[in-house]
């Protein structure tokens, strides 16, 4: 009798479940009938289901993605789902969310992928039921399968570039480096999140490459750190840095960021994510370190993307500046791209581009939109 | 005669398909010992359970000094006065006298404990009950007796303790702590305390108890005053049936039968220089107190401890054991005085504990052959007469003596033919007992040789061909059963350096 | 009253099956196309190296152990395979080594627990580190790829391990066999082996085990070792499913192979469990999973439902413990 009652218990509780998830899914979905724009309505006859795969959502980049690509889903009258694993690492939970969505037969898919190759044979399962992909955020590069019909991202490298570039027009920074000495070297610190994504390796390299080809005015240039960049040259006066944190977690960047922090002759930071910002923020005192006044106000620092602890850094000019992606772009581009893969129309790669954003113009009406908080 | 104070009647209890209690019924006089004696699941348990609120009555009435009254929990009942101390002693080992005694009630200030007026307190208590026990002292450190009168002490520190129920209070005491625990008691009863006492100890009842209230399956059988009785009386009543092993009165074993176990100058931390012979067919007694090493002696035999020195000869041959699978492998089995711990695996089934050390025998391909296992342990558990459902049964939920039964096959299967008895019948009912005793004495019977240790002199003195005395890790004398009688093994047992 | 009991114990093995059932029921009226083929395969493919985790660390519980490195010694292992594979070590060997590293880790966790003592809890906290360490120092923390189904060498990896064109079936899931098979396996060593027989005495009551004559220090080392020859296989798993290793992960892998056993109604304290029990709860796991994400709930949801399930599972292993004393009294 008593079993009968705890197999009634577990029912319920299911069903609680299951109503929360009716719920929830409400809250969670964008859905927009007749009231959106008459072409997507005469379109699809019904509402169309496209699901989004973000990389994580732990960061606010991908919340300004996801603000994109609802603002697109009301315009085209799409039933948005977006999702993304619990951490940025997490490639199978990616693969399965993936899996799982398209046992939904969608009318396409918008994919941020965490590892292209894990994702091949789900994308050939795309391929045979002709759901397109659109890519955001990241590509999959020689896609074998041919659903990937176009990708909506930022060219890393270029993007990348522009904080070099910003570094070599930093008077301070100049002068170090013509007066360093193979003895009294200067050391430009350069912290991806990871040595796995194709997007950190991108914009280390974009960084990296620009830089070295900037240095070399003033010296030889060698770089070193991790196998990725790698590039050493014998005598350097000016060395590049490349430490990856053990994994993405926010300490254990803290911890690679305090070990380049304490390395002699350390005159300038790139940190290629928000997420290494984050992370070398926590090791400078949130900030106050690099102020007038503090323990590394010489130290010239740069960071990518944005988020309010780093536009907090780069209005108070503790950064020199930030390079931004336009993340909204992304979003936006991605649910636009699906419907009209979705329809049949041919799409192309976006380059959604990026900016360089520091104290003095990040208020500016057309940054102020990019740079998310 | 005392007044009544306490009269349960008619009181009914049922557990999902058991009747536990059938019309039971209890009278405690003021300041009275009172017996309350029966086999395991007579029900004397659920009796006292109830009458200290752990289970609710279904049915009957409770009067206390006339007043019908209605138990509700633990917390109800030493508010009137009824106090409880179990068999397994509750106390937290690492916290002091004090702090154990006042668990639950502690003298706070605020937010703070007030350690001193709580150490006083308990000072005084100790001391009204005339116990040497400082307050302050941390459990652990002291003697098993003290613990249980800590126990004591404590359940007497509600305010007006009229009733004190004491579970098998002398289980874990040794001869002399027993009689300090009895001269408590006393004191207890001359204060007007009265005191409901269960034990399975027979010979006890006679030196402490006033009145014998006996219980069989969960009914009243008879209350008798402890004067007008014999001990074999109110064993029958407990057990409705004829009971017990003849006494030995002299060794069955011929002096010149063949020996099989011998050891020589055994020593470790609590083990000096140990040296005995054991005949097959013979049932060797160890008598000693507590921590006489014994219990020692017997651990180093079978391997489970690491003797320093001295040599074990089986059948004259010297056999190396540095541990238990060595001396498994010699044939020797050993019954632990701790079964639940050292003895049975409780979760697993009658089956599974009677063929485990017999497995790498038993089944020598690479599947276990069920079908034989269960054969074999079916054909063991009938032959020493295993009281169980079915041998898939847990163990657990056998009785004390058919738990000891299950240890017994397991070794009879593994071929073992020299057998230590570590305290066979502890915790065992009356009835259960007789069934070890008359088993023992069949195996002997069979040729197997048994080392039987005791603190119950009486059934070694029932048991033995022949008595070893230990004393502080030494033998201290070697007796026929034909000479041996309770003083003599006590002096021996006292014998210190 | 031993009667009674009895039937107690056959509702309490009916239980775990009858909640995957109603669960995918329930998810098939519910979700969104959760009833197809699809959907299916999906809930296998998610479910293969976790299987293989929880059947190893099953023996592991059923002792009364733990093992917390499950998750990075499989992805160590996985790494490692790969590692040697992407510096041109043929693919047969790499599979080999991912097994055997698997199968070392084991062994340096027996060591710990059997022999040094080691509380388990301590020693495979350790080894957690260590191995996920080791993954990380041995790639240079760089993310390892295993071959994908349509490369030229090693296509066969995948083709072996998660699906192939099979009994007229495309993609047909391999993956499953090797579940079954593994699963066979298991259950024949923990019921029909000596080994299993030990496997139960020792989580009941070592000390007794020990002084029945048998050789718990060795047993107990072969348990970790055959634990750690699952792990090995687990690696292998997750790398035919998700192709890129990553290093610094499996930090909480472990807890899917235990929460498996749990579900399951294998008992933390040791003793009792069967491996029929564990396959069950690691598919009441991806069901609901699955299930969760085809209703529209995100992962977030899909952890804490999860969690609920651990707890109701937990309970009711508590209740039977409770009916169980209760019929001895």
């Amino acid at each position: 009798m008593k079993m009968k009652k705890r197999i009634a218990l577990l029912l319920a509780l299911t069903m609680v479940a299951g109503m929360t998830g009716c719920g929830a899914a409400s809250t969670e979905t964008t859905t927009t009938d007749s009231s959106g724009t008459e072409e997507a309505a005469e379109a699809s006859g019904e509402t169309m289901y496209i699901p989004l795969l973000a990389k994580g959502f732990q960061h606010q980049y991908w919340q300004t993605v996801y603000a994109g690509a609802k603002d697109a889903a009301e315009k085209y009258g799409v039933e948005l789902y977006f999702d993304g694993p619990p951490s940025e690492t997490d490639i199978d939970a990616q693969v399965n969310m993936f899996k799982q969505e398209l046992a939904k037969n969608p009318v396409a898919m918008g994919l941020a992928a965490l590892s292209p190759e894990s994702l091949y044979e789900v994308l050939d399962e795309c391929a045979e039921k002709n759901i397109p992909v659109v890519c955001f955020d990241a590509g999959v590069p020689d896609d074998p399968s041919g659903a990937v019909v176009a990708t909506a991202s930022t060219d890393n490298e270029a993007a990348a570039s522009i904080a070099a570039e910003k570094f070599g027009e930093c008077e301070k920074l100049v002068e170090k480096m013509k007066n360093a000495t193979p003895e009294n070297p200067v050391v430009i610190g350069v912290i991806p999140q990871d040595a796995v994504s194709a997007t950190q390796i991108g914009r280390g390299k974009g960084f990296v490459d620009k830089m070295k080809e900037i240095a070399s005015q003033y010296g030889t240039v060698t770089v070193t750190g991790h196998e990725v960049w790698k590039d050493e040259a014998d005598n350097a006066s000016i060395i590049i840095d490349v430490e990856v944190p053990a994994t993405t977690e926010a300490v254990s960047v803290q911890t690679v960021a305090n070990s380049l922090l304490s390395t002699k002759g350390l005159a300038a930071v790139f940190l290629c994510n928000e997420g290494a910002v984050t992370g070398f923020l926590a090791a400078v005192s949130d900030g106050e370190d690099l102020a007038e006044g503090g323990k590394y106000a010489e130290l010239v620092v740069a960071g990518f993307d944005a988020g309010a602890a780093q536009k907090n850094a780069v209005r108070q000019g503790w950064f020199l500046g930030s390079v931004s992606q336009n993340p909204y772009m992304i979003g936006y581009d991605a649910v636009e791209m699906c419907v009209k893969a979705a329809k049949g129309e041919t799409v192309s790669d976006i380059d959604t581009g990026a900016v360089w954003y520091d104290a003095s113009n990040m208020d500016d009406p057309e940054i102020a939109q990019l740079v998310y908080d | 005669m005392q007044p009544v104070i306490l009269r349960m009647e008619g009181i009914e209890k049922y557990f999902p398909g058991v009747h536990a209690l059938d019309h039971a019924q209890l009278e405690v006089r003021e300041g009275e010992v009172l017996a309350l004696v029966g086999e395991n699941g007579a029900g004397k348990s659920t009796l006292m359970k109830i009458l200290t609120g752990v289970y609710t009555k279904d049915e009957g009435s409770i009067e206390l000094f006339g007043e019908p009254i209605d138990i509700q929990s633990p917390h109800d009942a030493q508010k009137r006065g009824i106090s409880i101390v179990h068999q397994e002693l509750n106390l937290m080992p690492d916290l002091t006298v004090a702090e154990n005694i006042y668990i639950g009630r502690e003298n706070v200030r605020g937010f703070f404990l007030n350690q001193r007026e709580q150490n006083q307190a308990a000072e005084e208590l100790l001391q009204s009950l005339h116990l040497n026990i400082q307050p302050r002292t941390v459990v652990k450190y002291l003697t098993v007796a003290k613990q249980q009168m800590v126990e004591i002490a404590k359940a007497l520190s509600f305010p007006n303790t009229k009733i004190l129920v004491l579970d098998e209070p002398t289980a874990a005491l040794t001869d002399g702590e027993i009689e300090e625990l009895f001269t408590f008691i006393r004191r207890l009863k001359a204060n007007g305390v009265s005191v409901i006492y269960i034990s399975h100890r027979m010979d006890e009842l006679k030196q402490i108890t006033d009145r014998i209230t006996v219980m069989r399956d969960g009914q009243f059988v008879k209350s008798v005053n402890t004067e007008e009785v014999t001990i074999d009386e109110v064993v029958q009543l407990m057990v409705g049936r004829v009971i017990y092993e003849e006494p030995k009165m002299q060794s069955n074993v011929d002096p010149g039968a063949e020996v099989v176990l011998e050891a020589e100058h055994l020593n470790s931390a609590d083990v000096k220089d140990v040296s005995f012979q054991l005949r097959k067919g013979e049932i060797l007694g160890f008598a000693g107190l507590m921590g006489a090493g014994r219990t020692e002696t017997a651990r180093l035999i079978c391997g489970a401890d690491k003797r320093e020195s001295g040599v074990i000869r089986i059948r004259g041959k010297e056999v190396r054991i540095n541990c238990p699978r060595d001396s498994v492998r010699a044939g020797i089995g050993y019954l632990s005085e701790d079964r639940k711990r050292y003895g049975l695996c409780l979760g697993l089934s009658v089956e599974d504990n009677m063929v485990l050390p017999s497995l790498e025998r038993l089944s020598t391909s690479l599947f276990v052959n069920d079908r034989k296992l269960t054969e074999v342990s079916k054909e063991y558990a009938a032959k020493v007469r295993t009281k169980t459902a079915s041998v898939k049964t847990a163990v657990r939920n056998l009785s004390g003596g058919n738990q000891q039964k299950v240890v017994v096959s397991k070794w009879l299967l593994r071929n073992c033919d020299i057998l230590i008895f570590d305290e066979p019948t502890r915790g065992i009912d009356v009835g259960g007992k007789n069934e070890i005793y008359k088993l023992m004495n069949e195996l002997a019977d069979e040729g197997k040789s048994i080392i039987m240790i005791s603190s119950e002199l009486p059934e070694l003195l029932r048991m033995s061909d022949r008595i070893i005395v230990m004393c502080e890790g030494r033998i201290t004398g070697e007796l026929d059963i034909a000479e041996a009688n309770q003083e003599e093994v006590m002096r021996y047992a006292t014998k210190r350096r | 009253m031993k009667k009674l009991s009895g039937d107690k114990i056959d509702m309490n093995k009916l239980l775990a099956p009858a909640a995957l059932i109603i669960l995918y029921i329930f998810f098939s009226a519910f979700g969104n196309n959760f009833f197809s083929a699809d959907t299916f395969k999906n809930i296998l493919e998610a479910s293969y190296y976790i299987g293989f985790m929880a059947f190893g660390v099953t023996f592991i519980i059923i002792t009364g152990g733990i093992d917390l490195s499950l998750g990075t010694v499989m992805m160590c292992s996985a790494l490692l395979g790969a590692y040697t594979f992407k510096q041109g070590c043929p693919l047969i060997l790499s599979v080999l080594l991912t097994i055997l590293v698997g199968v070392f880790f084991g062994l340096l966790n027996g060591l710990l627990i059997a022999k040094l003592k080691l509380p388990p809890f301590i020693a495979t906290l350790g080894t957690q580190m260590v191995s996920q360490g080791m993954g990380s120092i041995i790639t240079k923390v760089q993310s390892q790829t295993w071959p994908t189904a349509t490369d030229l060498t090693g296509g066969w990896f995948k083709r072996t391990f998660i699906r192939a064109n099979l009994f007229g079936i495309n993609g047909f899931p391999v993956g499953a066999l090797w579940l079954l098979g593994a699963f066979v396996i298991a259950t024949l060593i923990l019921h029909k082996t000596k080994f299993g027989r030990y496997t139960y005495a020792m989580g009941s009551n070592e000390e007794a085990t020990r002084l029945s004559g048998i050789n718990v220090d060795n047993w107990k080392m072969g348990i970790y070792i055959l634990s750690g020859l699952f792990i090995g296989m687990a690696g292998l798993m997750y790398a035919a499913a998700y192709t890129t290793i990553t290093p610094g992960t499996g930090n909480g892998q472990e807890m899917n192979g235990i929460t498996g056993v749990v579900i399951g109604g294998t008992s933390m304290s040791g003793g009792s469990g069967t491996m029929v029990g564990t396959l069950i709860g690691v598919f009441i796991m991806s069901v609901l999973k699955t299930g969760l994400s085809s209703c529209g709930l995100q992962a977030p949801w899909q952890t804490f439902f999860t969690g609920v399930v651990v707890i109701l599972a937990v309970l009711m292993d508590i209740q039977r413990t409770k009916a169980a004393n209760r019929a001895k009294k």
